[in-house]
C-alpha cells in the first residue's frame, strides 16, 4: 500500500511489482533496457521453473481475490461446477504472445493485462476512491448525528490511509475490475484460466517443474470429481490430460477425493509433458495480430503533434520512450498528494490509455515533492531530486483575460499570484484600466506569465475562483522533455538537458 | 455557533477587551505591546507573554484553547512563510502552564495540510508540548453567520468557534495585494469554501474576519519576516533575520507594529486605515504603550 506521512520521500513502495517477470519481460524488451531494478522476477521465475505456478495459487494478490470470490460465489451455490470446463485456456498465451510481440515492436501493451498492474490501477483508482467515498458519506452521518469524538477518530483513521479520492476514470477503471471478479461466476478462477497473461509466461516456465500429479489408478473410481472442482483447468482425471502448465497447486484434487487417490510426489527426474496446446499456426497467427495491432495504435495524432491536455508528471520521459516503459500500474497516481494525477483516456492516443497526467483542475505539482518520480517500477517517470525537479518546465501557464476577473473586470484578484511557488514569481502584474458596462475606468493589478520561470506546476489553475474554466491555465507547451512542443525559439536552448 | 456560546463569547471578549488590565495583575498596568528581541524565538515569545502580565491573564484553569498560527504553505521555517514553530511550541507550554485544559494547533493551509504541517515543524514542535494537531477536518465546516460588513456568512471551521479561547499566531510577511499579511489576514485560514474569492475585497474581508474571531491574544512572529515574493517566498535571500516578536490584546495595533517591521507606517497600509476608521482597534504607534526589551 502507497502511504505517505507527509515527508518528501517515500519506501520503494513499487516493489511488489518487481516480482512480475511478465512486467520485466515486456519492458526490457519494449524499452531496449536492462533492469536491476526487475531481479525480484528472477526469483519468481526459478520457483516456478522448479515448482510450477505455485505463485498463482499461494501468492499472487490477483490470484487470491479471484480465489476468494470463487469462493464466495460457490458456498451462495452461484456458482455449481457441474462438469469439466472446455477448453479455453489457449486465450491467455494468445495474450501473451500478442504482448510480447507488440513490446518487441516498441507498443507497449502489457500495463493493461498485467495482473499485478491491474490489479494496483483498479485499486488505486477505483476500490480505494470508492471506499473513501462510502466512509466519509458515513462519518457524515456519525457527525450529523452529533457522536463527535467517535466522528473524529475516524476520520483520523482514515486520513492516515491517505486516499486519493477523485479520479476521472473512476467507474471505467471500476467496472472492468468488477467484470473480471463477476466472471468467477461463470467458472472458478476465470480470469487466471482464460486471460492472465502472466500466468501464461509462468505456464510456459513451469513445463519441467518437479511438482507432479499422481492418480493411483487402484483407488481412483473415475468420478471425475477432481476435475469439475479444480479450481484452474488443469484436468487432472485422466492423468494423462493433466496439464501441470495450469495447475496452481491449490490441492484441491487431492483433498476432494473421495479416495485419497490423488498425491503429489516430487520427481527429481522432471518429464517433459506436452500440456499447452498451443500449435504452431496459432503461434503464428496470434503473433500476426500482434504485427497488425501496430499500426491501429500508431496512427493516432497525438504521435506527431502534442496534445494540450497532456501534461505529463516531472521527470517523465520524452513521450517515445516514456510510452514504452510506463505499465499504467497508477502508483504515481497514487502517491500524488494532490491527486493531480490522472489516468489518461484518449489524451496520450490509444498507446497511452490510463498512464498519467497532470490535471490541474484537480490538482497540481506539488513545488518540493517529488514523489511520483520515486515510486514509478519501471523508470518512465526518472527519479529526481527536488532540486532538478524545479529546473524542469512540464507546461506553460496562460491567463484567458477574457475570464480573469483583473483584466476582465478590473477588480483585484491575483489569487494566482499568491500561490504561484516559484521566486521570484512566474506570475508578475501589470496595472490595467478597464472600462466599465456604464463608462467608468477601474484599474487593477493582473496577472501575466514570466514564461522562462513558469514550470506549469499548475496551482494557478487548481487556486484560480473562476472556478468552472479557470482563467488561468496550464498547457503542456514548453514542456523540458520535448523537443517539438515548444513555443519561444530560445527557451529549449538554454539550460542543460535533464535526459 | 449557538445563541449562548455566542453570548458567552461577547463576554468574555468585550471583558478581555474593555476592563482595565490593572484589575488582573497587582502594580504597574501590562503594556498595550510586549516587543521582544533576541536570539531564541522560544525565550523572546515567553518574555512577550511574562511583560504582557503572564498567560494566566489570558488563559483561564480548564480553558479549551486554540493557536492559529500561519501554517499556509510547504516550506521550512527558514524560508519565513509559516509561523516559527518555536513561537508556537513556546505558546503551548504557556497555554498549559496557565491551566489549559486542551490546546488544539490548526490551520487550513493552502498547499496540502499534510506537507506544511510536516515541513514547517509546527505539527512536531506543538505535539511536542502536548498539543492536539488536526489537519483541517471538512466535516466540522460549518457555514456560520459572520455578522460582517461585507461577509454575512461564510464557512468555518468549528473548532474556532468551539474553543473558550483563541490566540493569533501570524508571522510578518508581503503580500502583493494587501502589501502586508499579518494578524487579520491570517483568519483565511480559519475557512473553508471558495475563500479565493475573498481577495475581491480582502481588506474588508480580513476586518470581518478578525473581528468575528476575536483572539484573546495576538503574538506576531516577527523572527524572521518575508520582505519579497510573499506570502510563500521561496529563497532565503527573501528572509530577513529580524529577531522580534510582538504580542498584545489590540489585533489592530498589532498588524500597525507588523507594519512598522517591515518600515511602513501603518496608515499607509489600507487595511490598517479601514480597521481604525471602523474603531476597531489603535494604528498610531505614538499612542500605545510599547515596552521593548532586548533579551
Amino acid at each position: 500500500m502507497t502511504r505517505f506521512p507527509g515527508g518528501d520521500t517515500i519506501s520503494r513502495v513499487e516493489i511488489f511489482l518487481h516480482f512480475d517477470p511478465l512486467l520485466a519481460l515486456a519492458t526490457i524488451i519494449s524499452s531496449r533496457t536492462v533492469y536491476i531494478l526487475f531481479l525480484p522476477a528472477v526469483l519468481t521465475i526459478v520457483a516456478t521453473f522448479f515448482l510450477g505456478r505455485v505463485a498463482c495459487g499461494w501468492v499472487c494478490p490477483m490470484g487470491s481475490i479471484q480465489q476468494f470470490f470463487s469462493f464466495v460465489f460457490k458456498k451462495t451455490k452461484l456458482l455449481r461446477p457441474k462438469k469439466p470446463a472446455d477448453n479455453h485456456t489457449l486465450w491467455k498465451y494468445a495474450i501473451l504472445i500478442f504482448i510480447l510481440v507488440s513490446s518487441l515492436l516498441t507498443l507497449d501493451l502489457v500495463g493493461i493485462f498485467d495482473p499485478f498492474s491491474l490489479l494496483y490501477r483498479s485499486f488505486a483508482i477505483s476500490m480505494m476512491p470508492v471506499i473513501s467515498y462510502s466512509v466519509s458519506s458515513f462519518i457524515g452521518l456519525i457527525y450529523g448525528l452529533n457522536l463527535l469524538t467517535i466522528g473524529d477518530t475516524l476520520v483520523q483513521f482514515f486520513e492516515n490511509l491517505d486516499i486519493n479520492a477523485v479520479f476521472l476514470q473512476g467507474l471505467f477503471i471500476g467496472v472492468i475490475f468488477s467484470g473480471i471478479i463477476l466472471l468467477n461466476l461463470m467458472r472458478e478462477r476465470f480470469w487466471c484460466r482464460y486471460i492472465c497473461p502472466l500466468g501464461a509466461l509462468l505456464g510456459v516456465v513451469s513445463r519441467w517443474n518437479l511438482l507432479k500429479l499422481k492418480i493411483d489408478t487402484e483407488k481412483c473410481i473415475d468420478c471425475h470429481l477432481c476435475s469439475i472442482q479444480c479450481q484452474m483447468q488443469a484436468d487432472p482425471y485422466p492423468i494423462e490430460q493433466w496439464k501441470s502448465s495450469e495447475c496452481d497447486y491449490c490441492f484441491t484434487c487431492s483433498a476432494i477425493c473421495p479416495t485419497n487417490a490423488i498425491s503429489f510426489p516430487g520427481k527429481v527426474a522432471p518429464e517433459s509433458i506436452e500440456s499447452i496446446d498451443l500449435s504452431r499456426r496459432k503461434v503464428v497467427l496470434t503473433s500476426l495480430l500482434g504485427i497488425l495491432a501496430i499500426p491501429f495504435f500508431r496512427i493516432s495524432p497525438t504521435r506527431s503533434r502534442a496534445s494540450e491536455k497532456l501534461i505529463r508528471p516531472p521527470g517523465a520521459l520524452p513521450e517515445e520512450k516514456f510510452l514504452q516503459k510506463c505499465v499504467k500500474c497508477g502508483e504515481c497516481m497514487k502517491v500524488c498528494p494532490t491527486n493531480a494525477l490522472q489516468p489518461a483516456m484518449t489524451e496520450a492516443g490509444p498507446e497511452g490509455l490510463w498512464t498519467p497526467m497532470l490535471v490541474p483542475e484537480i490538482g497540481y505539482c506539488e513545488y518540493y515533492c517529488s514523489l511520483c518520480t520515486q515510486v514509478c517500477p519501471t523508470g518512465a517517470i526518472k527519479e529526481l531530486t527536488i532540486p532538478q525537479k524545479n529546473n524542469l518546465k512540464i507546461g506553460t501557464a496562460w491567463v484567458n483575460k477574457n475570464r480573469c476577473i483583473p483584466w476582465k473586470f478590473g477588480n483585484p484578484c491575483i489569487v494566482c499570484e499568491e500561490h504561484c511557488p516559484v521566486s521570484p514569481k512566474a506570475i508578475k502584474f501589470i496595472t490595467v484600466h478597464v472600462e466599465q458596462p456604464d463608462g467608468t475606468i477601474k484599474s487593477a493589478k493582473a496577472p501575466v506569465i514570466d514564461m522562462a520561470t513558469c514550470t506549469g506546476c499548475g496551482i494557478c489553475e487548481n487556486k484560480c475562483p473562476v472556478v468552472d474554466a479557470p482563467a488561468i491555465y496550464v498547457t503542456s507547451v514548453g514542456e523540458t522533455r520535448s523537443e517539438k512542443n515548444q513555443v519561444l525559439l530560445d527557451l529549449f536552448q538554454s539550460g542543460e538537458d535533464p535526459y | 455557533m449557538k445563541r449562548r456560546e455566542f453570548l458567552k463569547d461577547i463576554a468574555i471578549g468585550s471583558l478581555v477587551l474593555n476592563v482595565h488590565p490593572g484589575l488582573f495583575s497587582q502594580g504597574t498596568p501590562p503594556p498595550d505591546i510586549a516587543l521582544i528581541q533576541g536570539e531564541s524565538p522560544a525565550l523572546i515569545t515567553k518574555e512577550a507573554l511574562a511583560a504582557l502580565g503572564g498567560m494566566q491573564r489570558f488563559i483561564s484553569r480548564g480553558d479549551i484553547v486554540v493557536v492559529k498560527p500561519n501554517i499556509g504553505w510547504d516550506r521550512t521555517p527558514e524560508q519565513a512563510a509559516c509561523t516559527n514553530p518555536e513561537v508556537v511550541q513556546a505558546l503551548v507550554e504557556l497555554c498549559f502552564d496557565a491551566g489549559a485544559k486542551e490546546v488544539k494547533v490548526m490551520d487550513n493551509p493552502c498547499n496540502p495540510a499534510r506537507r506544511t504541517y510536516v515541513r514547517s515543524g509546527i505539527q512536531k514542535a506543538a505535539k511536542s508540548a502536548g498539543a492536539d494537531v488536526p489537519l483541517p477536518n471538512d466535516h466540522r465546516l460549518k457555514k456560520l453567520p459572520l455578522h460582517g460588513d461585507i461577509l454575512k456568512e461564510w464557512e468555518v471551521y468549528t473548532d474556532f468557534v468551539e474553543a473558550d479561547k483563541i490566540i493569533n499566531v501570524p508571522i510578518a510577511k508581503t503580500h502583493s495585494l494587501s502589501r502586508l499579511t499579518l494578524g487579520m489576514k491570517n483568519w483565511l485560514g480559519a475557512l473553508g469554501g471558495n475563500r479565493n474569492q475573498l481577495h475581491q475585497d480582502i481588506d474588508h474581508a480580513m476586518i470581518d474576519l478578525a473581528a468575528f474571531f476575536k483572539p484573546v491574544l495576538t503574538v506576531m512572529d516577527g523572527y524572521r519576516i518575508l520582505l519579497r515574493n510573499g506570502p510563500q517566498g521561496g529563497r532565503l535571500s527573501d528572509v530577513q533575520l529580524h529577531k522580534t516578536v510582538a504580542a498584545g490584546v489590540d489585533y489592530v495595533a498589532l498588524d500597525a507594529v507588523g507594519a512598522s517591521f517591515f518600515g511602513i507606517k501603518p496608515e499607509e497600509i489600507r487595511f490598517l486605515q479601514i480597521a481604525k476608521e471602523k474603531g476597531r482597534g489603535e494604528i498610531d504607534l505614538e499612542k500605545m504603550t510599547i515596552e521593548k526589551r532586548t533579551i
